[in-house]
């Protein structure tokens, strides 16, 4: 086939294996905030301390990933529960600018800690070797690893349609995103829910932190650009929309593979750019609602 | 005594003790004096939108950072350019980037003012980075000459002295904190207030809100251009951490850890985190953790911060005082 059309598709398939890995970590966060009325700063550094947690669990292991891709989210999510119960409800009453600024302090320890146990370099977390290889489809070769990270994030994404949209719990949530208070006031233990709706995201973002281990490299800072724009895809959607978190995910992955591809200096650019102009015309987001 | 009297003796005190500080201490401590200053300066201008106008803002390092870049630069460029003019280009080169942010940024507030100052941050720190050929990257700009504040025909101080730059930085400083204290006793600094506590009434009141903000946020960036402006000049370089998000937090913890409800309480935290910072690098290099710590309990425990606590102490004491008086009175 043609190179200049498999260079297109190669990118496309970056582009939506990274558009993928986005909406895992902004679902988690535009949940916890179109339901608690929290914009998790910390959720980025969730994201990263999974992938030290991957890193470790393989090591103990001998390798294994796929021991580490169900054990490390799990702690993640078991780290932000605590969090959630013991920081978090404290100040979520106190206001906005409190909110921010604990869980950005909450991201400064995670980050710290961090480097305090396992330091600053650079760590590897290989991908298993069934999935290092190239697979051959129609005549033209994919690596086979980002297509598991395409098939994972989607069929997460069927999971958590089917929990929000097919059971109580789902329910419970939906019906607490547009009004905590009155679900409270049906009978519902609304503080056991938030809790259980911060651990799923905080899980979230763990496992988008192992499936994406493989093709980065392992460092405290990890969090921050992927974090900026899981943040940005938050913004841009629309604050607690799940579909506008999806479509702008898809968006941003794909601008920043063709960004890469032809003005590699200033890719990132794009992205910031994109939600400007999005902002510009709709402050609220794409499917944001007014206030 | 009269509280009208202990004022100007106390001012009075503060005054002398400034003056005599360099030849007390000595070098070592004027230049820790400097750089707290620099940081007072920068949580003040800081406080200005989160303490008076209510905008919780992530990316306040950029001013710090246009200001800091805009000096050095023009020190680096233009030969021969003299002192006030270099830290007016920084200070323009600041409140010129307020004015391209402002369309933008004056009709949001809450979060999205916060995560749109986030991602300010993180564009300008990376065409910092990326521009190596003006910024110098990651090392950043140094080596320029730091030209003498010279009145032409009466006098001429020589800013690589440290003592005669610890007078002309206490004397700038001090005149912008005076003038953003002034600020904020103005009619205007009232709006700036109405603004924080119920925006749509100052609106309802037939006050231009989106361009009281926008001013707010432009004289914010103008404090916090001199402030970095000053930090060029004090060091002799600017390089790229000092754009960087944590540059900015450094602005948000004095603010919340000394208290954003007074005028004096992002200074008091720039002192409590010059002196903490003095004594943690002994200990451990990791600050990032310990500021952490301190945001969460200050902010779990302390929402007032120290200027909060201070408060609360005097009430006690002066309940205490009234009633022994009370009780002497009666006996």
């Amino acid at each position: 086939m043609d190179a200049t059309v498999e260079m297109y598709v190669a990118q496309g398939i970056h582009g939506v294996a990274y558009g993928m890995m986005l909406f895992l970590i902004a679902a988690g966060l535009t949940l916890i905030f179109g339901m608690m009325g929290i914009l998790n700063l910390a959720h980025a550094a969730f994201f990263m301390l999974s992938t030290y947690f991957a890193f470790q669990t393989a090591a103990w292991t001998g390798g294994s990933f796929w021991a580490a891709l169900i054990v490390a989210p799990i702690i993640t999510g078991l780290v932000g529960v605590l969090v959630e119960r013991f920081i978090l409800r404290k100040v979520a009453a106190t206001g906005l600018a409190n909110q921010l600024l604990v869980t950005q302090g909450g991201a400064f320890v995670i980050i710290g800690l961090v480097m305090l146990i396992w330091g600053t370099e650079y760590q590897s977390f290989p991908p298993p070797d069934c999935l290092s290889g190239l697979v051959n489809i129609a005549g033209m070769q994919y690596p086979a690893y980002r297509l598991f990270m395409i098939g994972i994030s989607f069929s997460l994404l069927l999971f958590l349609s089917f929990i929000l949209y097919r059971t109580r719990l789902g329910m419970i949530v939906r019906a607490a995103v547009s009004d905590a208070e009155m679900v409270d006031a049906l009978g519902v233990n609304v503080p056991i829910v938030f809790m259980a709706v911060f651990g799923i995201g905080t899980w979230m973002a763990g496992l988008a932190g192992v499936v994406i281990a493989p093709v980065v490299s392992v460092h405290p800072y990890l969090g921050d650009s992927v974090g900026m724009d899981a943040f940005v895809v938050v913004i841009t959607g629309g604050f607690g929309s799940l579909g506008g978190a999806f479509l702008v995910a898809m968006v941003l992955g794909l601008l920043n593979a063709y960004g890469i591809q032809f003005i590699s200096q200033y890719a990132m650019v794009l992205t910031f750019a994109f939600m400007a102009i999005v902002l510009a015309f709709k402050p609220m987001g794409l499917f944001g609602e007014r206030e | 005594m009269t509280n009208q009297m202990v004022k100007p003796a106390l001012w009075a005190a503060g005054l002398i003790l400034l003056t005599l500080y360099p030849h007390i201490f000595g070098i070592y401590f004027s230049n820790f004096f400097i750089t707290f200053a620099i940081v007072a300066l920068f949580a003040v201008s800081y406080n200005l939108l989160l303490g008076y106008t209510g905008l919780l803002s992530f990316g306040h390092a950029i001013f710090f950072a246009a200001g800091g870049y805009g000096t050095a630069i023009a020190l680096t460029r233009i030969k021969g350019l003299p002192l006030i003019p270099a830290i007016l280009i920084g200070v323009f080169s600041s409140i010129a980037l307020a004015l391209i942010l402002c369309p933008i940024v004056a009709r949001t507030r809450h979060a999205a003012f916060a995560m749109l100052h986030l991602a300010f941050n993180f564009i300008l720190h990376t065409f910092i980075l990326k521009l190596r050929h003006i910024t110098g990257g990651e090392d950043g700009l140094a080596g320029f000459k730091i030209p003498p504040f010279t009145i032409p025909g009466i006098v001429s101080f020589q800013m690589t002295d440290p003592v005669q730059f610890y007078y002309f930085a206490v004397f700038v400083i001090g005149g912008c904190l005076w003038l953003a204290w002034f600020l904020t006793k103005t009619p205007f600094g009232q709006i700036m207030v109405g603004i924080r506590d119920n925006d749509m009434r100052v609106d309802y009141l037939g006050f231009r809100l989106v361009r009281t903000k926008a001013v707010a946020y432009i004289l914010s960036a103008g404090f916090a251009g001199v402030a970095g402006s000053m930090s060029a000049l004090f060091q002799g370089m600017i390089s790229a951490s000092e754009a960087d998000i944590a540059h900015s937090f450094k602005a948000i913890l004095a603010t919340i850890v000394g208290g954003s409800s007074s005028f004096f309480g992002p200074i008091a935290g720039a002192g409590i985190f010059a002196i903490l910072e003095e004594l943690t690098t002994r200990f451990t290099q990791r600050v990032e953790l310990v500021n952490g710590i301190v945001l969460i309990l200050v902010i779990m425990y302390f929402p007032a911060g120290f200027i909060g606590l201070v408060r609360r102490i005097r009430e006690k004491l002066l309940r205490r005082w009234s009633a022994v008086a009370a009780k002497e009175k009666t006996s």
